[in-house]
């Protein structure tokens, strides 16, 4: 959960060329009376040049041999460790990670590092999406599939070099890897930048802020667009995808936990991201969780009251399988 | 033994290293932010250009002559000959300077900077540059018996070179993350403080790898004793003192456990010449331990924050000690 005393932490991905340095330019130079460090990668595009920008060397290592969630970036925690020294804290920071980077290490070292979860909170993943180009590599570059998985807001940049018509395709193609991502539209990265900093992706209590409307566009959206490219051009058969489900009704919270447990374990390394609310049997309170990998964390999300009890649980995730995971969830159910 | 404090000087942010010069007269501190200060442990300072907006990133006082440098993360080095000379700048690019080391003769400063490792003469001039690792060099120490092998932390373990040889001679591989090195006073240990709780140490002729866990928190103290016998390491309230001699050194062997501390030990150093051992904790207490004879400390003294670092005056029975508030102490050491 975040507390006030936290330093709220933007993670800006986005492939070779999307705009991610244009974006941080904005920022850096934007009236936003923040105070706000940025932690740039060293690789690839230009750099910045400006006193509130460190380089940062990807630097990943394993805190427990094996578990994928335990990986994490050991170059980050140094230098936001040497930064929260100050007594003159920052407003917020921004991580920008390579075009080719996974985000999942640099989201797991604010979970998994003591002193990270102790002074930063993730705000959110941004990823920037070259509108003109994503078509070119997105089917043939797992990283640029996992950077629009991880998001929370997608930044389809360039959009001034595409038709109105193929912007509402990407969106769509955008949607069914990430049904819970917010989609924005930006010509040279310009965007409000509240909506860049101002995400609460990773809050909990945003967990419960999900779309009513965004599993109706999931399943319609990937039900079209698998129906569209498997039965006509093949060109767009994601690997990574969205996976939504809304059941009536209660869950056994014992089964509903361990079958969690269990999915994270076996598969957690395929999913990016999870989000959702639960109604529990005897518990008048609504259980918001959300997950990365095989991190999931879950809290009081305050009384269901006049509302129904209903069950909304998104994955995000590679390879991922409906229909157990439908199956699974409805033999939580009591 | 009683610890005698003396007058207290407030740089008002966390101090990252604080040293007395070689000559004995001079303190340098370098805070997290703002300038870094020459004091003369009574009241005049002066105060140094900082190192920007993200602050400062260390401190490297010379071994022989009242000299230091600065770095930060603005990517530059500044080396001033005396406290009062101006001082000799040096960009050496956009990648935070956090780590710097004079030879164990004072002749050359190594640098980490991003990638790379640089030696640099004490005019600033750079006399070598190592190709560049794969990951930011984490810290740098000099093999005190070979004037010219240094190691760095970085990329999962420890890379040893000779300078001006266009690879390592020798590589230690863990796959973890470290926060420091340094480098037995006999030239035979390497040893890295990790990001896991965990010490990694080399035996370098051996070409043998050690690997000691159960620390409670990150590593990020060691100090050897003068004679290479004793490593004192950090990572818990407990300061553990393996014995580094023998055949096979800390391996199988039962440490000495020092006790004192309710928080985190965060600083050591031994005394040159000396078994007596300074230890900073998280907890704000500043303990001297005669190491050999006891485990409980024979002299202790409470500040008013987590210390953030402790230094052993070069010739008197002194000790130094900053703090994560700002403070910066001196103590007198009377039997």
């Amino acid at each position: 959960m975040t507390t006030p005393s936290r330093t709220p932490v933007t993670i800006l991905t986005g492939y070779l060329g999307a705009g991610k340095t244009t974006l941080l330019n904005h920022i850096l130079t934007g009236q936003h009376g923040r105070k706000i460090a940025v932690i740039e990668n060293e690789f690839g595009e230009i750099g910045i040049d400006h006193d509130l920008v460190v380089n940062a060397d990807e630097e990943i290592f394993e805190m427990n041999n094996g578990c994928i969630c335990c990986t994490v970036r050991g170059d980050l925690i140094r230098i936001l460790g040497g930064l929260m020294k100050r007594r003159d804290k920052f407003d917020h920071v921004l991580i920008e990670t390579t075009g080719l980077a996974d985000p999942g290490p640099v989201v797991q070292t604010f979970f998994m590092d003591d002193d990270m979860k102790e002074q930063f909170y993730v705000n959110g993943v941004v990823t920037l999406v070259d509108a003109k180009h994503i078509l070119q590599h997105i089917d043939s570059s797992s990283e640029a599939q996992e950077q629009i998985a991880f998001a929370d807001v997608v930044l389809l940049n360039k959009a001034d070099l595409v038709g109105p018509a193929d912007l509402d395709g990407l969106e769509r193609r955008i949607r069914s890897t990430n049904a819970l991502t917010k989609i924005h539209r930006t010509i040279n990265a310009e965007v409000d930048l509240s909506l860049v900093l101002d995400i609460g992706g990773f809050n909990l209590d945003h967990a419960m802020e999900l779309d009513p409307h965004f599993l109706d566009e999931e399943d319609d959206h990937g039900h079209e667009h698998d129906h569209h490219h498997e039965h006509h051009d093949h060109e767009h058969d994601s690997e990574v995808t969205s996976v939504g489900i809304i059941v009536d009704g209660d869950c056994d919270g014992p089964k509903l936990n361990a079958w969690l447990s269990e999915l994270v374990r076996v598969d957690g390394a395929d999913i990016f991201r999870m989000k959702g609310v639960f109604a529990i049997v005897g518990n008048p309170d609504r259980v918001i969780f959300q997950g990365v990998h095989m991190l999931i964390d879950a809290a009081n999300g305050g009384p269901w009251g006049a509302r129904e009890r209903q069950n909304r649980v998104v994955f995000i995730g590679r390879n991922l399988d409906r229909e157990a995971l439908n199956a699974g969830f409805r033999a939580c159910l009591v | 033994m009683r610890l005698i404090a003396g007058p207290v000087f407030d740089v008002t942010e966390h101090v990252i290293g604080a040293r007395w010069l070689a000559d004995g007269t001079s303190v340098v501190a370098v805070p997290s932010a703002g300038a870094p200060v020459v004091w003369d442990g009574a009241d005049i300072s002066r105060e140094l250009p900082d190192h920007g907006m993200l602050g400062n990133g260390c401190l490297a006082v010379h071994p022989t002559a009242p000299m230091f440098a600065t770095g930060g993360s603005d990517g530059k080095l500044r080396i001033y000959a005396t406290p009062k000379d101006s001082p000799i700048e040096v960009k050496l690019g956009r990648s935070w300077i956090d780590r710097a080391r004079w030879s164990p003769d004072g002749s050359r400063l190594a640098v980490g900077h991003g990638k790379d490792l640089l030696v640099l003469n004490p005019a600033g001039e750079i006399v070598w540059q190592s190709p560049p690792h794969k990951s930011t060099v984490c810290d740098v120490t000099w093999n005190p018996t070979q004037p010219d092998e240094l190691a760095v932390a970085c990329d999962g373990g420890a890379y040893l070179w000779k300078i001006g040889g266009p690879e390592p001679f020798a590589r230690f591989d863990w796959g973890g993350a470290s926060l420091i090195i340094t480098w037995s006073p006999d030239g035979r240990w390497v040893v890295t403080g990790d990001q896991t709780p965990s010490v990694h140490l080399y035996d370098v002729p051996r070409d043998f790898p050690l690997h000691i866990q159960g620390y409670e928190s990150k590593v990020k103290a060691l100090a050897f004793s003068s004679n290479a016998r004793r490593l004192a390491t950090g990572g818990s309230p407990l300061v553990t003192v393996w014995n580094c001699t023998g055949k096979t050194g800390p391996e199988n062997s039962t440490p000495r456990q020092l006790e004192g501390h309710d928080d985190l030990c965060v600083a050591l150093e031994f005394r040159p010449g000396s078994d007596l051992l300074v230890s900073g904790g998280a907890d704000g207490r500043l303990l001297v331990f005669e190491s050999e004879k006891s485990v409980r400390p024979q002299a202790a003294y409470l500040l008013d924050a987590a210390l953030t670092t402790v230094a052993w005056h070069p010739m008197d029975l002194r000790i130094l000690a900053g703090t994560a508030s700002g403070k910066i102490q001196a103590f007198d050491i009377r039997p």
